[in-house]
């Protein structure tokens, strides 16, 4: 492995340690899941609604609103001690380092991902089936993308007076062609149409993931430079 | 001094925080082997100053070179040569000591954290502590813990702030003990500190910084500590 990766490597690790730690961000993120679908299970009438029809946006929503309690905590947990300033003191290329928060962030989203997906099958009886690697796969684009940009601009909106009330203002807007995707692609998975149908979209929605990687990787650097 | 043997160059250093000028133009040249003290008031720009020479903080104007190599933020090369010791411990409350330094170690890139892990960290006294949270330590402790992680990767130029700061006689002890290895001629060490004595004892330099500026600096041949106090006292007064 050569040294870069392992930089990334150890500051996923880190990161990860961290939260299991203090479990901060996990609990929170999955209570916001669970109590999310308890209360559209509630607030749904399923005698004129058809839930498969409504679910993905649910789901997205929950999504959204719950990755946003993860995300914009990510360099709050830096601040501690000055912690942050000692990794940017480093050798670490700022992409390893903004690579390697982006992963971090990925798999508590995408962990967050599949328990709302469960959560809304069992309240909403969503039978996803055969469908589910896609349904899976899908969520796990979209939570890509979402963490790059969050990972971005929660750098941006720590640095700032306002902090995390200025993350959504930044973040929501970059967010809006990824959720149009997700919710369309995710409604027909759901309602059991073939991947065949979907997959421009998937596309799509990997080309926002990849774009949304890149550009962060390159605009990190200015972000967190004083 | 010879241009050759400049391990720490500043031009021009000036930092300005909104219509707040921190440093005013300052000018520095080390050599290897030297010990700078800076004393001063809070507010002087000390702790802005020292960041700016480790890269932590942009300039607002003026460059700093380390061994004649510009601090870019695009090239990484010079972290290396650099280790810094701030008021704020730059240490992961949630990670043990040892976890701490194997975590800096592995961004530094260094091979061998088995052995020198274990060695830093007895070097400051804590191999007992070695796998307790850092937030479990004390202060003194997490001051010693993080001077370790300064050093651990040997770097040329070594920035320490305030780090006498809440230490009891013993963490005092082993930090003079460990800052005198400092002084093996083969390092650059630029210390702010309010402790006159600790400060003086180490320093081959003196100055005294305020309002943003070197308003007094010399050579510390033995000064004593009662007539450098006068001195402080009347430079700060003359400048305020």
């Amino acid at each position: 492995m050569t040294t870069y990766w392992k930089q990334v490597w150890v500051i996923i690790w880190k990161d990860l340690v961290l939260e299991i730690r203090s479990r901060e961000r996990i609990a929170s993120m999955a209570a916001f899941a669970v109590l999310a679908g308890v209360l559209f299970n509630f607030s749904i009438d399923t005698t004129t609604t058809r839930t498969q029809d409504v679910a993905a946006g649910l789901i997205w929503m929950t999504l959204v609103f719950g990755g946003l309690i993860g995300v914009g905590r990510t360099f709050q947990l830096e601040a501690e001690d000055g912690a942050f300033q000692g990794v940017l003191m480093s050798p670490a290329p700022k992409d390893a380092i903004f690579l390697a928060k982006t992963a971090a962030n990925f798999v508590l989203l995408y962990a967050m991902s599949l328990l709302v997906l469960g959560v809304f099958a069992v309240f909403f009886g969503l039978e996803v089936g055969s469908n589910f690697p896609w349904v899976a796969l899908v969520l796990g684009v979209g939570a890509l993308g979402f963490v790059a940009l969050g990972t971005l601009f929660a750098a941006v909106s720590t640095g700032t007076n306002m902090g995390e009330t200025l993350l959504p203002v930044l973040l929501f807007p970059l967010l809006v062609p990824m959720v149009i995707y997700g919710v369309g692609t995710t409604t027909r998975l759901i309602a059991g149409r073939p991947f065949d149908e979907v997959e421009a979209n998937v596309r799509m929605l990997g080309a926002f993931a990849l774009a949304a990687v890149a550009a962060g990787a390159v605009l990190f650097r200015y972000v967190v430079e004083d | 001094m010879i241009e050759d043997e400049v391990v720490l160059e500043a031009r021009g250093l000036r930092r300005e925080y909104g219509s707040v000028i921190a440093v005013r133009g300052l000018d520095l040249a080390m050599a290897a082997g030297e010990f700078l003290t800076i004393f001063g008031p809070n507010g002087a720009g000390k702790s802005s100053l020292l960041s700016m020479l480790g890269g932590a903080m942009r300039p607002s104007a003026g460059t700093v070179r380390v061994r004649g190599q510009p601090l870019s933020f695009s090239d990484h090369d010079w972290q290396h040569r650099i280790g810094m010791m701030s008021h704020r411990g730059f240490l992961y409350g949630r990670l043990t000591a040892e976890e701490n330094l194997r975590f800096y170690g592995s961004l530094f890139g260094l091979k061998d954290l088995d052995e020198r892990v274990p060695a830093r960290l007895a070097r400051v006294g804590l191999e007992s502590r070695a796998r307790f949270e850092v937030r479990q330590l004390s202060h003194g402790m997490r001051q010693r813990l993080s001077l370790a992680r300064a050093l651990l990767h040997d770097p040329d130029l070594v920035l320490l702030d305030e780090p006498y700061t809440g230490l009891d006689p013993s963490a005092a002890s082993v930090l003079r003990s460990v800052l005198g290895e400092l002084r093996d001629g083969r390092r650059t060490v630029v210390m702010v500190t309010h402790n006159l004595r600790e400060g003086l004892a180490m320093a081959t330099r003196l100055a005294v910084q305020v309002a943003g500026e070197f308003a007094w600096e010399g050579l510390n041949a033995g000064v004593d500590r009662d007539a450098f106090e006068r001195l402080y006292h009347d430079v700060v007064e003359g400048r305020a």
